[in-house]
């Protein structure tokens, strides 16, 4: 069986006065059902405009370049705006990073959750609110009954993203991708979210994809992580593979970069930050992107004069760069160089 | 043992909304208000926009009511009683031809009144819609519209109504309606289009297209009905201009046609004798004002009211 979904060279830029800019620029992955992919990275490498090309909500100035979305085999990319219409929200649902503003204001909880409803599945008036307040007690919001006609001001941030994932899960999608779905919220409210969005991936059935900024997420929840540096995959493997061995510097450094409470003799005093800063996307360099910022470049391997392949350095772990960690001899590690 | 109160506090904070979001016995007690209730409370705080309203009211209470009450035949022409100076019997007195101005008044802010509200329907639903289709569209579409309009812009007010009236050959009710609306609807058009195109980038916009509103939904569910308290205060701003347009339109004659009049017209008759008789331009004029004043009062009160956000002045 193939997977769900299948992003092939995946290239999405946007027209800029001072030229393209490269957002993604050849990402491929594969999602399999009822599986998590992460995708990880920094602000602006193009995590988010990877969801928006699958979901074909770019804005007007963005552009699909070349690639492929292969959902169920047939190409998102091709499909015209109305049958997109029609996948949207009922085969793929998408939630948003910030609750707060994601539900309208001027319309009850009830109206927006039968709303998709209605629009994808053929459920009459009564149907549609039985079903919605299901679906709100699947997502632990008390007293569903009754709260099914207050506005969105009388909910918390926390449980507007309940109602946000309830929105999404209405119709049953096959695929649900949360694009920073805690970010905006209290770190007490984001465990919990995340453990609902796991619970409902078994009981569902879907894949998913999370994407986030932070390691922390993805490790509890990823099967499977992707992790990405200015438009492109840096490093593709499973989560334990890649907790456990990292290969790409950069990898490296956003695990260098988090806070551990658990064992004091693996990091001690200041956290590592990583120096510089992720080249300019509409005018890239030939050599590796991640090359100005790597402790390891001008080592005559290369990488300076063009950029690496994503190769499988292991099988089912990619990884691009010219100089993974398990091939480094006697080089410094990365809290070494920086120091 | 209150180390840091602040601390504490902040720990009290975290577990109550911790609560709320993972212990599910809590309900929905708390006692809440509406948008709207809200808003209706900021407003009668305000003094100046209540008092206002009830001058408002009053006026629109004096043209409706004082034709049907009055004894007076409102065309008859009785030259025995002309330049009548206000009497009990005739409250404003009487104009040239001895009719009476209390009742003249009133019919005439009748049509004042009714254009202005007239007038002012047709340009929110024209200005609505030109603004919502060029704001929500975008693109090209939005930029010949808005160089169309700022071509409009460039013309001036009254030549605009006059060419208007002009092209229909006849100056009637409706007429007068059509050509100031045809002459004013380009500043809602233009808030209108701000509006969509700031609420359209709202999230939850997006959100509605990602799980496939089709955009007839996200227009007309979505982004309209956000624009309605901007829309409610527009209309208490345009209604001033429409009723002035029209005064000005009917004082220099182009209005309607005698015997009937407007607040215009009315004070176009007193014009020639403001010296002999200043009351007969002074009545329609102060009624004039006093409209266009309440109205502009009730349409600041409305805009506290309705976005709390910019309340710090009152």
């Amino acid at each position: 069986m193939t997977a769900l979904l299948e992003v092939e060279d995946l290239r999405t830029y946007f027209s800029s006065r001072r030229g393209d800019v490269h957002a993604v620029d050849g990402v491929s992955f594969a999602v399999e059902r009822g599986k998590t992919l992460g995708i990880v990275g920094e602000s602006g490498c193009g995590k988010s405009v990877t969801a928006l090309s699958i979901m074909g909500l770019l804005a007007q100035n963005a552009r699909i370049v070349s690639g492929a979305v292969r959902f169920e085999d047939r190409d998102l990319t091709r499909l015209s705006d109305r049958e997109l219409e029609d996948i949207r929200g009922r085969q793929i649902a998408m939630i948003f990073q910030d609750p707060m503003t994601s539900l309208n204001p001027t319309l009850t909880i009830g109206l927006q959750l039968t709303e998709t409803m209605r629009r994808h599945l053929d459920l009459s008036r009564d149907e549609a609110r039985k079903r919605a307040i299901e679906l709100l007690e699947e997502v632990h919001i008390p007293n569903a009954r009754s709260r099914l006609d207050d506005y969105p001001h009388r909910y918390s941030g926390g449980m507007r993203q309940r109602v946000m994932i309830a929105i999404a899960l209405s119709c049953n999608p096959k695929l649900l991708i949360a694009d920073e779905p805690t970010t905006a919220l209290d770190v007490t409210v984001q465990a919990g979210i995340l453990d609902l969005l796991e619970e409902l991936r078994d009981q569902h059935d879907m894949s998913m994809i999370i994407i986030t900024h932070d390691m922390g997420v993805v490790a509890e929840s990823a099967d499977d992580i992707a992790v990405m540096y200015a438009g492109q995959i840096v490093e593709h493997t499973n989560a334990e593979e890649l907790f456990d061995h990292p290969e790409h510097p950069y990898t490296e450094a956003l695990l260098g970069a988090l806070p551990q409470l658990e064992d004091e003799t693996v990091r001690q005093g200041r956290l590592t930050a990583i120096p510089g800063r992720p080249p300019d996307l509409v005018d890239l360099p030939d050599s590796c992107r991640f090359a100005p910022r790597c402790p390891y470049a001008n080592r005559n391997d290369g990488c300076t004069a063009r950029t690496p392949e994503l190769r499988e350095l292991r099988p089912g772990h990619l990884v691009r760069t010219a100089h993974p960690a398990s091939e480094r001899q006697g080089a410094p590690s990365m809290a070494e160089a920086t120091r | 043992m209150v180390l840091n109160p602040q601390n504490e506090e902040l720990r009290e904070l975290t577990v109550a909304r911790e609560r709320e979001d993972t212990t599910f016995e809590a309900g929905a007690a708390i006692a809440q208000t509406s948008l709207w209730r809200d808003a209706a409370r900021r407003f009668a705080h305000n003094r100046a926009a209540l008092i206002a309203l009830f001058a408002f009211v009053l006026m629109v209470l004096y043209v409706v009511i004082v034709p049907f009450v009055m004894p007076y035949d409102p065309n008859a022409v009785d030259f025995s009683i002309s330049y009548v100076n206000p009497t009990w019997a005739h409250p404003f007195g009487t104009d040239e031809f001895g009719r009476d101005l209390f009742l003249r008044t009133a019919l005439g802010g009748r049509i004042s009144i009714g254009i202005g509200f007239a007038g002012t329907v047709a340009i929110m639903v024209v200005g609505i819609l030109y603004g919502a289709i060029a704001g929500f569209v975008g693109g090209w579409l939005d930029n010949a519209m808005m160089r169309f309009l700022d071509a409009l812009y460039g013309l001036p007010y009254l030549p605009f109504a006059i060419i208007t009236l002009a092209i229909f050959g006849t100056v009637n009710f409706w007429t007068m309606v059509v050509a100031l609306t045809v002459a004013s609807w380009f500043t809602t058009a233009r808030v209108m289009r701000g509006q969509i195109i700031s609420l359209k980038e709202n999230d939850y916009v997006r959100a509605a297209r990602a799980v496939g509103a089709r955009w007839y939904r996200v227009l007309f569910r979505h982004l309209l009905p956000n624009t309605l308290g901007v829309v409610i205060v527009f209309v208490f701003l345009e209604l001033p201009g429409v009723v002035l347009g029209e005064a000005f339109l009917s004082f220099l004659g182009l209005g309607i046609n005698p015997p009937n009049a407007s607040w215009g017209s009315l004070a176009q008759d007193g014009y020639t004798q403001y010296l002999s008789h200043p009351y007969i331009i002074v009545i329609p004029s102060v009624a004039i004002a006093w409209l266009i004043l309440s109205a502009f009062f009730i349409a600041d009160g409305l805009r506290d009211a309705l976005d709390p956000r910019t309340q710090a002045a009152a």
